[in-house]
């Protein structure tokens, strides 16, 4: 089965320090990629990369045929790649119902966005989003009122909004409590097959829980790639955690 | 904007946002029953006219975060097109030879230059009073946005780019009158009435404006785009990862906001009987900032009244003989009063009080269902 997603030899550098190097990578459709390593291995400027936050200096990165690399950013979006930050990045002074609402992007351009939307038409599916991510109470707060982790659920939801092909998530589950994190291993679940997930995280607990094939990133290259067995078991990756006690610890 | 409004029901919902307006709108039409002198309808007129302009900076700065603080740029574009064709339509004892403009017969202009040409139509002058004014902002932001230029950056481009056309203005004296800017115009006739500038019919054009002004506004806040545009304010890069091409957003914001601005301009000459360049001055423009914040500007109604009120004052101050010199102080005092306690302006004081009442009344209505009886508090 041919790859969905290509990285192939991407390198980046900021003022000389190289993020990535010749970094590889391929993701096939419906998969979900756990993307680990040590600190500054260039596990989110690879997301960086796919969703153009950082354009490459070399490389070129492909997503269902296409090249992603010399695109802007929404072109990149409109093409079907959804991105989850690390800081949790919503829109504050709207309400949790108005942030799924600019996530549901079915329609980009400004005059087609200019009509009403008296009939309430989409609030259902507002409101089932809502209720996937357990914010219905505060379908009209503003986001600014949330806590951390409902801030990550919203935009977790967001990006379910956005019914994005390809969904980067950036650490969902930092700041998280065990019973909210168990709750985001479920979901993910169900998002695997009908999308096509790479997640970066540190909880080896909630990886191993989710992912099929972990990619183990270090120093901006692509150390191995396995199941989570193999990949503990490789003996580069345990020289790339040597003094954390292994990657389970880190 | 957060409602508290909790009924589910969009279209109630949206009834209760529009309440404001139409209460104010209401208002603004009742008023020369009550008030009858013209030389006062002339005044709440021109208060009337800020309060658009006002208008038209609260949804560039309070929706899209755009501090256009060239705002008036677009105003004085409007009130030119304006001026220009009441110019050409004066009685010919008022024009030099051959119908040309007193001003430019005094600057030994021979023929009336091209681009004054059109505006002998008054109808083109009225779409060049809105267009024009759009398409330079649109220009403007082109390069803005697409450059991803953005906070002060954005405010101190626009206000150069208002003086250098105020230059340009001063100094083409030959075609644009110069510092007198263009006086002595004839009244402007619609459809068959005349809109003398202190007569009823000019005060209800005024209105009318005003009430379409706030319908326009809110009618885009509450579409999808307008959500996005505010989405964009709250938070710009995010918007790109949705798919949606921020600048032409904003662009677009800023462009609709100039427009209005440039229908409050053509207003301000018919109700002033001339154009200046201090409509588009470094003065003007910078009140508008101050009249905004003080009503709110994330209320369309909010920045209107702020306008109305703090410019009557303005008004009302400075030909007070007690205030005669220190007016300025005053008004100085309360913008850091309100910059300092109501970061929302007015609009989001009412919006804290009516909530309060709203919650004692409920409380109120509870109490006597649990019977506990009356509280001095219910109604």
């Amino acid at each position: 089965m041919s790859s969905h997603l290509d990285l192939r030899d991407v390198s980046v550098s900021f003022n000389g320090f190289k993020a990535l190097n010749a970094l590889n990578m391929s993701v096939r459709k419906g998969e979900l990629r756990c993307l680990i390593g040590p600190n500054g291995a260039g596990k989110t400027t690879a997301l960086d990369i796919i969703c153009g936050k950082v354009k490459p200096s070399a490389g070129t990165v492909s997503f269902d045929g296409t090249a992603l690399q010399d695109l802007e950013e929404y072109e990149i979006a409109r093409a079907g790649v959804g991105r989850k930050f690390q800081v949790p990045s919503v829109f504050r002074e709207l309400s949790v119902s108005e942030n799924l609402d600019v996530a549901r992007a079915r329609r980009t351009s400004v005059l087609g966005n200019l009509r009403w939307n008296i009939g309430n038409s989409g609030r259902e599916d507002i409101e089932r989003l809502a209720e996937l991510v357990g914010l219905t109470e505060q379908l009209d707060r503003p986001a600014a009122y949330l806590s951390h982790g409902q801030t990550q659920w919203l935009e977790i939801g967001m990006l379910v909004a956005q019914d994005a092909e390809l969904i980067l998530m950036d650490e969902p589950t930092a700041g998280m409590t065990a019973q909210e994190t168990r709750k985001t291993a479920e979901l993910f679940a169900r998002l695997k097959g009908k999308h096509t997930l790479i997640v970066v995280e540190h909880d080896m607990g909630f990886v191993k829980a989710i992912g099929d094939i972990i990619s183990v990133m270090h120093m901006g290259q692509m150390l191995a790639e396995g199941t989570a067995a193999e990949v503990e078991a490789h003996p580069e990756v345990r020289r790339a955690y040597l003094g954390s006690g292994g990657i389970s610890h880190a | 904007m957060p409602s508290n409004v909790t009924n589910p029901n969009g279209l109630q919902r949206l009834i209760a946002q529009l309440a404001p307006i139409l209460v104010v709108c209401a208002i603004v039409f009742a008023l020369p029953v009550l008030l009858n002198n013209d030389f006062l309808l002339n005044k709440v007129a021109r208060y009337l006219v800020l309060g658009i302009l006002t208008i038209s900076l609260g949804l560039s700065w309070g929706f899209g975060g755009i501090l256009n603080l060239g705002q008036a740029m677009s105003f004085g574009l409007g009130s030119y097109a304006m001026a220009m064709a009441l110019k050409l339509k004066t009685v010919p004892v008022h024009t030099g030879a051959s119908g040309l403009p007193d001003f430019m017969v005094w600057n030994n202009v021979q023929h009336l230059p091209w681009f004054w040409e059109p505006f002998r139509s008054l109808s083109f002058a009225i779409a060049a009073g809105l267009i024009v004014p759009a398409l330079v902002a649109a220009a403007l932001g082109w390069f803005m946005f697409r450059g991803r230029v953005t906070g002060v950056y954005v405010s101190i481009i626009t206000l150069a780019t208002m003086v250098v056309i105020n230059l340009v203005i001063i100094d083409q004296q030959s075609f644009t009158g110069g510092f007198n800017g263009i006086t002595d115009l004839a009244q402007l006739e619609l459809f068959g009435v005349a809109f003398d500038a202190y007569g009823r019919a000019t005060y209800y054009l005024v209105a009318g404006c005003v009430l379409l002004s706030l319908l326009v506004a809110f009618a885009f806040t509450k579409s999808k785009a307008g959500l996005i545009v505010q989405a964009i304010r709250d938070h710009e890069s995010r918007v790109r990862y949705f798919g949606y091409d921020v600048a032409l957003y904003q662009i677009f914001v800023f462009a609709l906001s100039a427009a209005i601005a440039g229908l409050a301009g053509m207003l301000y000459t018919v109700v002033m009987e001339f154009a200046s360049p201090t409509f588009l001055g470094v003065q003007l423009s910078l009140s508008v900032v101050v009249w905004c914040a003080v009503g709110g500007r994330q209320s369309l109604v909010g920045a209107f009244l702020g306008a109305v009120l703090v410019a009557g004052m303005q008004g009302a101050l400075s030909e007070s003989a007690a205030f005669l010199e220190t007016w300025t102080l005053v008004m100085g005092a309360l913008f850091v009063l309100v910059v300092l306690f109501l970061p929302k302006g007015l609009a989001g004081l009412a919006q804290v009080v009516w909530r309060w009442i709203v919650q004692r009344r409920q409380a109120s209505t509870r109490g006597v269902a649990q019977g506990v009886g009356q509280t001095e508090g219910s109604t």
